[in-house]
């Protein structure tokens, strides 16, 4: 759908991404493999996630998990200062960078001074919304995506379509195809057991080659300094462990106090994001390798990203920042399952995507500022959410914040709706008027062709002209 | 390939019966043993398997155990930690493919069946998830119920955070193709515990 | 409350709401001067014109009654958007008591344990409308409802997924919009019954909208048609 392009500036949707938000979700409709694909991802999550709500008590879980968030919000600055602090103490770097430019000059000026050719990723939202891959490309770096799904996007040169699943829009013949271009060889399994040895075999002679590991950050403690890294595979402990240095990006908000706090988010994680009590591999990581070891990286820089986040906090937005990027919203939501992540044009796609891009990005950004209208305000990203963000509220109040011409638009076309509505004469008339316009455009109880806003209506859909409706 | 028959029958021990009963749910394998069979055990279960060289963690434990020379006669090769040995033969590129790490866990937790490993001078990061095999030695008592004591313990006060702590639970596992869950993506492909008691 | 889309497109809904109630035994004032809950401009992003809408619905309805709505989406929009919406403002304080006073009508009928007595026999299949299952955390009162006046309810699969109506969304994005109608339609037909009904029109409008133009077999009507025959 989209592809992978260079790019100037350091937003945070994909500059590179065709045509208006509805033109890309008709072309992700009419993609008949794409709906089968979404909708298997979308159900196994959702049967796995009820299992998780039955036996753990998710929903009394999301309570606390709530409140831990929201203190962390709250208590932002102090957290991340603790953290920085205790991070600097186990003999790591810290780095806050205001934006993704200044975080991928420092990655890539380190990548520079310690003469590294090859960096090896794990899966990250971070890096995938500061651009990194890009700017260390133009750096004339080779990356590698590590993480399954993520090395088969890259193969494909995709953007991402899901939080935590960023390939769950392709099958495994597309995925065998993609192989066999990669190795330049026909001699690909192409059944599942097959194409992952593949490419188990393929990325360990990155890992070996790979100067620097990038991963992400899932959570910092601040009160041991402490980052983890949740993952299935296995990908982000030998990013983390097998390279000279280890670079882990966070966004500044996925600060929590202290173990205790830890230990509960690490639990809701999982259950929330794939319907499973653990991950397969938590890593938690405490600074560079230590005197007498012999793995682990010589080198820890933390990179902490503000990109926007910071303005968030004492905003009617606060709560965004709550999000733990478990990729539940997008799962539940009626309208990613139905045309997938890329349709966004972002990093963060889905509900939660719909909210926070034009935050960050800014109300008048004409690549992320229609995309809270596309919900249907029903509510299941919320429900979903396990650390409890109101999203269809947060969706109203980005709508109410979002500047395009549509928007003026509708403004006026409201200013005028709201001067007849609430005044009762008038009001009766206009209604009077409508159900006379309707009835004579309509044909045996229905009208097929209305004019103006009504066009929207019959593009895809009739309207009843009488009420109950004729068969 | 598949491991021998290894009994997981119930021991009336409500952690590690609840233990056993998690590992298998995160399609892992486990076993209690009295310690004087543990290091027979551990390597019958790698001879089993068709382990041709295991990497033991540097600890005491292994050496009580007596497993090195256990799985000298069932003819493994082994290694202990640090292996000094070049990068791409630890990481299974050079060498032997079937190789086993043999780790021994500070903890684990029984209600979601993970193992807690610790980095040190003689528990190397990598060691579990370099591997094609991974086997964990685990004294019974270190069994706790939750994810909170676990962390609860191995971050307490003035006890200095270690380096880096893998919780482990399962072997590693993918589901980027088609959304169905396949074992051994880049970690182990198998996961055995061997509780002590 | 009559609510704008019955004024516009379906008067016999409110009107049906009304005879329920008053076989319950229900003293029922419809007052003349009312519009519409503003929801229309409040999730179209323009809360100050909402709001202007809003303070109006606020004073015709200000009495010490009950504010009972055929339609969990305007029910859901007075009880929980209004304390937002007039935060800070001056009818703040009237604003919450409005919502404390307002009910979607099953609700209101399981509330006080009111039996309008026989409806239609059904088979009918019901949509639960998102607003009422997740702004008002409501899926009992509807089918108890329907029960209590005898009528068979075929649940269809998926019954609490999105039908794509969701107001201005339908007209900004109707290709997407009309994919989920269509769902949703064919997920009614498929159990069983031919008649699909809901506690709000707009998702009716909707679905059968659409499973017209598909050539999909399938009726619609109100919860409160239904409990009114």
């Amino acid at each position: 759908m989209s592809t992978r392009r260079r790019r100037a500036d350091g937003g945070v949707a994909y500059l590179d991404v065709q045509g208006t938000l509805r033109e890309r979700t008709v072309d992700a409709l009419r993609d008949r493999t794409l709906r089968g694909n979404l909708d298997t991802a979308a159900t196994s999550w959702g049967e796995s996630r009820d299992a998780m709500r039955e036996g753990y008590g998710l929903d009394d879980m999301r309570e606390r998990a709530r409140e831990i968030r929201r203190s962390n919000i709250r208590n932002l600055p102090a957290l991340l200062a603790e953290m920085q602090a205790n991070v600097r103490e186990a003999g790591g770097t810290v780095v806050r960078a205001a934006d993704g430019a200044e975080a991928c000059r420092y990655i890539t000026g380190l990548a520079r001074a310690r003469g590294v050719k090859v960096v090896a990723k794990s899966k990250s939202m971070a890096t995938e919304e500061i651009k990194l891959n890009e700017a260390l490309q133009d750096a004339g770096i080779e990356v590698v995506e590590t993480d399954l799904g993520e090395w088969i996007l890259q193969l494909a040169n995709e953007h991402p379509s899901h939080i935590i699943a960023p390939a769950v829009h392709l099958n495994r013949e597309q995925v065998a195809a993609l192989f066999r271009e990669e190795a330049g060889t026909d001699e690909v399994p192409d059944d599942r057991e097959g194409l992952v040895a593949h490419a188990r075999v393929r990325l360990r002679e990155k890992f070996a080659e790979a100067g620097i590991g990038v991963s992400g950050v899932n959570l910092g403690v601040a009160s041991t300094g402490t980052v983890c890294v949740v993952e299935n595979e296995g990908n982000a402990r030998l990013v983390t462990s097998q390279p000279r240095i280890h670079v882990a990006v966070m966004g500044m908000e996925r600060v929590v106090a202290d173990w205790d706090e830890a230990a509960h988010i690490l639990q809701v994680l999982p259950m929330a994001a794939i319907g499973q009590d653990a991950a397969n591999y938590v890593n938690l990581i405490t600074g560079p390798r230590r005197e007498g070891e012999s793995d682990g990286p010589e080198e820890f820089h933390l990179v902490i990203i503000d990109g926007g986040r910071g303005a968030l906090r004492g905003t009617e937005f606060e709560e965004a920042l709550s999000c733990i990027r478990c990729g539940a919203c997008l799962y539940s939501c009626p309208m990613w399952r139905s045309v997938g992540g890329q349709a966004y044009g972002s990093p963060y796609s889905g509900p939660i995507g719909a909210v926070i891009t034009p935050l960050l990005e800014g109300p008048s950004s004409p690549a992320s500022r229609d995309l809270p209208f596309m919900s249907s305000l029903c509510g299941a990203c919320g429900e979903a959410c396990p650390v409890g963000i109101p999203l269809q509220d947060l969706l109203v109040r980005a709508r109410a914040r979002s500047s395009s011409p549509a928007t003026r638009a509708s403004g006026l076309a409201f200013r005028a709706w709201s001067r007849l509505w609430r005044r009762p004469g008038t009001y009766r008339a206009w209604m009077a008027g409508w159900r006379l316009m309707l009835r004579a455009r309509g044909k045996d109880g229905w009208a097929t062709d209305l004019p103006g806003p009504g066009a929207g209506w019959t593009q895809v859909r009739d309207m009843p002209t009488k009420w109950p409706p004729r068969r | 390939m598949a491991p021998a028959q290894v009994s997981t029958a119930a021991v009336g021990d409500p952690l590690v019966d609840l233990l056993l009963e998690s590992l298998t749910r995160r399609k892992a394998t486990g076993q209690v043993v009295q310690p004087g069979d543990a290091g027979r055990a551990a390597a019958r279960w790698m001879a089993d398997a068709g382990v041709a060289r295991a990497v033991l963690a540097g600890d005491p434990l292994v050496d009580r155990i007596g497993l090195a020379d256990a799985l000298r006669r069932e003819g493994i090769d082994v290694l202990t930690w640090p292996t000094g040995l070049g990068k791409r033969e630890s990481m299974g590129l050079e060498g032997p493919i079937d190789v086993c790490g043999v780790t021994v866990p500070a903890r684990a937790v029984a209600e979601r069946g993970t193992v807690v490993l610790e980095a040190s001078a003689g528990h190397g990061r990598g060691l579990d998830v370099t591997s094609r095999h991974h086997v964990a030695l685990l004294p019974a008592d270190r069994i706790v119920r939750t994810l909170g004591e676990a962390l609860a313990l191995t971050y307490a006060d003035g006890r200095a955070a270690p380096s880096a702590v893998s919780l482990v639970s399962g072997p590693s596992r993918s589901s980027d193709i088609e959304k169905i869950s396949t074992l051994g993506a880049h970690g182990a492909l198998t996961e055995h515990v061997v509780i002590i008691r | 409350m009559r609510t704008c889309l019955s004024d516009a497109v379906a008067p016999s809904v409110w009107k049906a709401s009304k005879r329920v109630l008053e076989r319950c035994g229900v003293t029922v004032k419809v007052p003349r001067a009312q519009t519409c809950c503003s929801q229309p401009a409040w999730t179209a992003g323009h809360p100050d014109q909402a709001r202007a809408v809003a303070r109006h619905t606020i004073k015709v309805f200000s009495g010490p009654e009950e504010v009972v709505v055929p339609s969990g989406s305007c029910a859901g929009m007075v009880v929980h958007a209004y304390p937002e919406m007039f935060r800070g403002q001056p009818e703040e304080e009237a604003a919450i008591d409005l919502a404390r006073r307002t009910i979607e009508l099953t609700q209101f009928l399981a509330k006080h344990d009111l039996d309008p007595g026989p409806g239609a026999p059904g088979p009918v299949t019901l949509h639960d409308s998102c607003h009422m299952l997740r702004v008002l955390d409501e899926s009992r009162s509807p089918r108890e409802a329907l029960a209590k006046g005898g009528c068979e309810v075929r649940e269809m699969q998926h019954t609490d997924r999105c039908c794509g109506f969701g107001g201005v969304f339908s007209i900004n994005f109707p290709e997407l919009s009309g994919r989920l109608g269509e769902e949703k339609a064919r997920a009614a037909v498929e159990s069983g019954a031919r008649e699909v009904v809901s506690c709000d029109l707009g998702c009716l409008m909707h679905i059968v909208g659409v499973a017209h133009r598909e050539g999909i077999p399938l009726r619609a009507r109100h919860v409160a048609e239904v409990l009114d025959r």
